[in-house]
């Protein structure tokens, strides 16, 4: 309390308002309808179900006395069990995901924060739990926990901003999803560029996937790693210290590069598919609600 | 040295560097440029692909032409190229370099300069020693002298600090100086003249030439310096005159008329005809423009000869009007002299003062209205004054018309300085005991000086003073009324005239003094004065200002001796007495330099064998700075080049950072290139950080107290002031800033309504300016609260009793303090927040005293308050806002209570009386019980 009447109404300023990246996934999340799904199934809930007879052992309270009026026996009022799912999200915070190639685009990194938060605010509305997968939250529902998860990855960026590219000063970023053991009900999230050699990337899916759990993965690109638009004699230096490469002639090995990276794709999908994910591809250009919406539908859909 | 014509070389050989370029140009070519370097993630991918066919990259050819350029520019500007160049110096001796620097010389002074600081590059260059000689007398008489035999850096120095003299050049003496020379080697003499010839000029050229060989360089034409007579004068007009030096051809110049604070009066042209070497031109002028004229100039030469000084001699005098004390000053209207001030003033200068005062000043017209009464003495002056050439204008009126009824011995002394005999008293037309109406004025004669003035028709003459008649009075009369009676008369006294106008310069007896025939009248009086012309009366005269070679007035350095003005023995212009302005309060005389010059005529025949020149020959140039810079140029631009070719220029590429920081580099080399040429101004740090200080001070409103120097008593005002500041914040609208300590003297007090001041002891008593500024915060509107700081229960403020007290009377001596009253029970410090009944601090018990209170002063609103109950102490509060002192006697109400007349004390402060008026009173007596 030295300085009490700045702090004070910059406190009340910054009540007012939000993360600014809370906001943006707020408005990307606003976009798509959504609404609390329910399992098809008895349980405890709070749309009507079913109709069925009093059995021993019902609670007397339970008698739908209406319906019972109605005929000579007894029923009992059952709900639709609309429990739900807790959902883990894992974004890529390694340095190579801090790039873009035109001043005017977002980062890798920025985008795919913003899509994971976009998804956790539409599925907390959905009334899902949601948890970023190496945070160490635990899934929850609650607005508090969406400021929590904005605010983890606001600073989880300021850091990553300051690091120099190049140097690994993040201890637990990491190009992989780190292996967390989860209950069998949850669904996973990755949202990554997967440029990783493909056989790492298999076995760090294959933990989750071979434990049953349901996945979705997005894989978000530069528009300039997918068409390579230089010219000329260039000397690459990659992000995560590794060696640098000379290319005499870029325009030349554009066709080479074009295949490896579908054959990279053509890689990831042949992991989903074996597992039962999904797959999805995502350019850092384009908006980011097509993106969003197939994602979440995906969920959706994997849960009915 | 190499020679091409127009350029050479002075270091030829280093042109062989030209023959590595090709080498230059095939490395380049050669080896190939530095990739561009990219960030990109995706490198895995791309780690191991190779281009098909592998051609070698190669630098641009333009950029390679770039390069060579730069080698070849850097290689050209070393080997020193002369644009130019100036052939050697003949002789194998020293150089002697002549200059003339009279009063001539000071028309092209740079140019000399520049030729002579060439010739002083060139003798660098071939490593000759150099003697200087100047022709004019120094300051001190001095005849010219050669310096001896000097290197080429002292002969720069000493040519730098050079300046034309406004004396003219003495050549016979430097004759004798060039005599005396003894050089070894034929030496190399230059004389740089100034283009004029004297009587001794051609034994000068005839001397230098026995040296060495000889070159003049000089003038010619148009580019001599002419030389500004003193002007005619032509009945009321100035003519202005100026000599040249060679009569052949055309020439056109211009004259400036400068008047005394420097402003142009006018400017008139000035032609030379053909064949003519004087011009005239005629400055046409009204008088009052004419008067303010104090020298004349030819436009565009800075000389000591083109400049003519003005002194009274040339000026129409002024007129002196004669005023005696102060009658009828405060009925302006009435009085005479205020009617002939308003007739003069427009088109002459007009001085008023006593007949003595006036005398001593060179005045042309003496005016002496009827009021005025002259004793023996004054008129004998002024008697001697009318013979020397003055004119007496007199007006006659009652006074005058007394004599009648007086005796004849007073009134014989007065009618010495009269034109005509009076017959006593006056004579009235047009009054109740008259037969006849006013006269009118007629018209006026031919030989009169006022012949073809308008007469208007209103102009009636009411009372008059006549005249005895006596045969010449027909020739004295200058304006007669319609019936023949003399209204002026006028008679010639030794050189001087005695003028009188037989009525009042008032509207007692006529109305011609409102009208604008008065004016005229006047006028061709004045006309007919004459200036006086008279010289110093053979006084010394210290001088005034002097004038410098470059013809600017100046103060008058030591060597100057005064001025002698016998005719006998007039002192000539020399170093002893330069041009200007001798004299001393009433006298200034003007000393010119165009009396003693007798003419002027142009450098004639040189002896055979001299080479003569001209000033304005191109002279060599250096063109090695120019290459070197055009070739750093060209370097940064490659620089930049070579950087974009690799891509790190781009603003929007990542990866740039390196380049960026070499483009950054780049663009701060051409930025300190630039800079590097101008000045570093000073840091007004001292300005900046009032400005800070200011801008801090009155973001916000802050309370604040006065730093007394003892770290313990400030903490805790600061502490006091601060919690404070949090209660208002809680209870109040006053949302304030953290309080901040003002040292008297350095900080302005002007920004805070409330200033808060312990007294201790240590606190120094307080400066001039500290008190000049607490005068000055409190007469505009401050309030000060002055903590004693004690338990005085009872004690008096002013009595001089406790160590406080004391301390106050030291602290607070010399800031005006007004009456003090103990605060009434109704004053508005009491009500204007909290209802309050004392005012506890720390301690309870002293009496708050303030300003008596007086609407008329400050709106009512107090501007001192004194007591002694330590209220800072009672609000100190640590920064977890925990109170830091006790109270005493105790309790958490005393502080309560202590909070609320701060709060009170600030809302007075801050809203001043509005809480006194009638409407809240009902309210109040009700929640006070009464």
């Amino acid at each position: 309390m030295t300085e009490p009447l700045p702090l004070r109404h910059r406190a009340e300023q910054l009540a007012a308002t939000l993360p600014p990246l809370l906001v943006a996934a707020d408005r990307v999340a606003a976009t798509v309808a959504q609404g609390v799904h329910g399992r098809r199934r008895v349980g405890t809930g709070e749309t009507f179900w079913q109709y069925r007879h009093y059995d021993l052992g019902d609670q007397p309270q339970s008698i739908d006395w209406r319906q019972s009026a109605k005929s000579d026996m007894v029923f009992v009022r059952e709900m639709e069990w609309e429990a739900a799912q807790s959902v883990w999200i894992w974004r890529d915070t390694s340095a190579s995901m801090n790039w873009t190639s035109d001043r005017n685009h977002q980062t890798k990194r920025q985008r795919a924060d913003l899509l994971a938060l976009a998804l956790s605010a539409l599925l907390m509305r959905g009334g899902e739990h949601v948890a970023l997968l190496g945070s160490g939250l635990r899934p929850a529902a609650s607005r508090a926990t969406l400021t929590k998860i904005a605010t983890l990855m606001d600073s989880a960026q300021a850091t990553a901003k300051e690091a120099i590219p190049g140097q690994d000063a993040n201890k637990d970023s990491a190009n992989l999803p780190p292996a967390q053991p989860l209950p069998r009900s949850a669904q996973l999230v990755f949202i990554s560029d997967f440029l990783a050699p493909l056989d790492d990337i298999n076995k760090a899916l294959r933990y989750y996937g071979g434990s049953g759990q349901r996945g979705a993965l997005l894989q978000v690109l530069d528009p300039a790693e997918e068409s390579l638009p230089y010219d000329g004699r260039v000397r690459f230096d990659g992000l995560e210290q590794e060696d640098s490469w000379l290319v005499s002639r870029v325009e030349a090995v554009r066709g080479d590069y074009a295949r490896r990276l579908q054959a990279q794709r053509e890689g990831l999908r042949d992991i989903c598919r074996a597992l039962g994910w999904t797959c999805d591809f995502h350019r850092s250009d384009q908006p980011p609600q097509a993106a969003l919406l197939r994602l979440y539908t995906t969920l959706s859909q994997a849960v009915t | 040295m190499m020679n091409f014509g127009l350029i050479a070389f002075a270091q030829p050989w280093l042109l062989l560097a030209l023959i590595g370029l090709p080498v230059l140009w095939l490395l380049l070519r050669l080896t190939p440029p530095a990739p561009r370097r990219m960030a990109f993630p995706a490198i895995r991918l791309l780690a191991g692909l190779k281009a098909p066919e592998e051609t070698p990259a190669r630098t641009p050819w333009w950029l390679l032409l770039l390069r060579l350029l730069i080698v070849t520019l850097i290689i050209l500007a070393l080997a020193q190229p002369l644009l130019n160049p100036q052939a050697r110096l003949a002789g194998s001796g020293p150089l002697v370099l002549v200059v003339d620097d009279g009063w001539a010389a000071a028309r092209f002074w740079p140019a000399r300069q520049i030729a002579a600081a060439n010739l002083l590059a060139q003798a660098e260059r071939e490593d000759r020693a150099v003697v200087v000689l100047t022709t004019a007398p120094g300051a001190q008489d001095t005849p010219p002298e050669a310096s001896g035999l000097l290197s080429a850096t002292e002969a720069r120095r000493l040519l730098q600090g050079l300046k034309p003299k406004p004396w003219p050049a003495d050549h016979s003496a430097a004759v004798a100086a060039v005599a005396d020379l003894e050089l070894p080697g034929a030496a190399n003499v230059v004389w740089l003249s100034d283009g004029l010839a004297s009587p001794d000029s051609t034994a000068l050229a005839a001397a230098l030439q026995k040296l060495g060989s000889l070159r003049v360089l000089r003038e010619e034409g148009d580019g001599l310096a002419r030389l500004a007579l003193a002007p005619a004068t032509e009945g009321v007009d100035l003519v202005a005159r100026a000599l040249r030096a060679g009569p052949e051809g055309p020439s056109e110049a211009a004259v400036l008329a400068i008047a005394g604070d420097g402003r142009i009066v006018t400017k008139v042209p000035l032609v030379f005809e053909p064949g003519e070497t004087e011009a005239r031109a005629l400055l046409d002028l009204p008088t009052e423009m004419r008067n303010r004229i104090a020298l004349l100039s030819i436009e565009g030469e800075t000389t000591a000869g083109a400049t003519v000084l003005l002194d009274e001699r040339w000026r129409r005098r002024p007129v002196g009007l004669v005023v005696e004390g102060t009658d009828q000053e405060a009925q302006p209207l009435l009085s005479e002299s205020y009617y002939l001030e308003s007739a003069l003033q427009p088109f002459t200068e007009l001085r008023k003062g006593t007949v003595g005062d006036l005398l001593q000043r060179q005045i042309a017209v003496l005016a002496v209205p009827d009021s005025v009464i002259l004793s023996a003495d004054e008129r004998s002056q002024v008697g001697a004054w009318v013979s020397r050439g003055g004119l007496l204008l007199r007006f006659a009126g009652p006074h005058s018309a007394a004599p009648a009824s007086q005796g004849a011995g007073q009134a014989a002394g007065g009618d010495d300085l009269l034109p005509v005999r009076l017959r006593g008293g006056d004579r009235t037309l047009g009054g109740a005991l008259t037969w006849d109406t006013p006269a009118r004025l007629a018209p006026f004669g031919a030989d009169s000086p006022f012949a073809e003035l308008a007469l208007p028709d209103d102009v009636v003459i009411r009372r008059q003073v006549l005249a005895e008649p006596s045969l010449d009075l027909g020739d004295k009369t200058w304006a007669r009324l319609t019936d023949g009676t003399p209204l002026v008369t006028a008679a010639r006294r030794g050189d001087g005239w005695l003028v009188l106008f037989h009525t009042t310069a008032n509207t007692d007896w006529s109305n011609l003094p409102i009208s604008g025939l008065f004016v005229e009248m006047l006028r061709r009086v004045m006309a007919v004065s004459q200036g006086v012309d008279s010289g110093g009366g053979g006084q010394a005269l210290p001088p005034l200002e002097i004038m410098d070679g470059f013809g600017s007035l100046g103060a008058p350095p030591a060597t100057v001796l005064a001025l002698d003005t016998s005719e006998e023995n007039a002192s000539p212009i020399g170093p002893r007495h330069p041009p200007g302005y001798y004299g001393n309060d009433s006298l200034r005389q003007a000393h010119n330099l165009s009396r003693f010059v007798p003419e002027l005529a142009p450098l004639g025949r040189l002896p055979a064998g001299v080479t003569a020149g001209l000033y304005h020959d191109s002279p060599e140039r250096d063109l090695k700075p120019w290459l070197l810079a055009a070739a750093l140029i060209l370097a940064l631009a490659d620089l930049l080049i070579s950087l974009a070719l690799r891509g790190l220029l781009r603003p929007n590429s990542p990866g740039g950072q390196r380049g960026r920081q070499g483009a950054a580099t780049a663009a701060a080399l051409c930025l300190g290139l630039f800079l590097a040429a101008s000045v570093l101004v000073p840091p007004a740090t001292a300005q900046e950080s009032n400005e800070a200080r200011a801008l801090e001070a009155t973001q916000m409103t802050r309370l604040a107290f006065v730093v007394t120097g003892d770290d313990a008593v400030d903490e805790i005002s600061r502490a006091g002031l601060l919690g404070l500041t949090r209660v208002l914040e809680r209870r109040t609208s006053v949302e304030a800033g953290p309080p901040l300590g003002i040292r008297l003297g350095r900080d302005d007090m002007a920004f805070f309504p409330l200033v808060y001041w312990p007294i201790t002891a240590t606190q120094p008593t307080l400066a001039t300016e500290q008190v000049d500024q607490v005068n000055s915060f409190l007469a505009h509107g401050g309030t000060i609260l002055f903590d004693l700081r004690e338990a005085s229960a009872g004690a008096q403020i002013f009595g001089g009793g406790s160590r406080g007290t004391q301390d106050l009377q030291r602290l607070t001596r010399g800031i005006t303090i007004p009456p003090l009253a103990p605060v009434p029970t109704d004053h508005v410090l009491r009500k204007s927040f909290y209802l309050m009944e004392d005012f506890p601090g720390r301690f309870v018990g002293g009496t708050l005293w303030l300003e008596a209170p007086n609407e008329n002063v400050n709106d009512g609103v107090a501007s001192i308050l004194i007591g002694s109950n330590d209220w800072a102490g009672a609000w100190a509060v640590n920064e977890l806002g925990r109170p830091l002192n006790a109270v005493v006697p105790g309790g958490p109400r005393q502080r309560e209570m202590a909070y609320r007349f701060g709060i009170n004390l600030v809302m007075y402060a801050l809203t001043g009386n509005y809480k006194a008026d009638q409407v809240h009173i009902p309210f109040i007596l009700e929640r006070l019980g009464q």
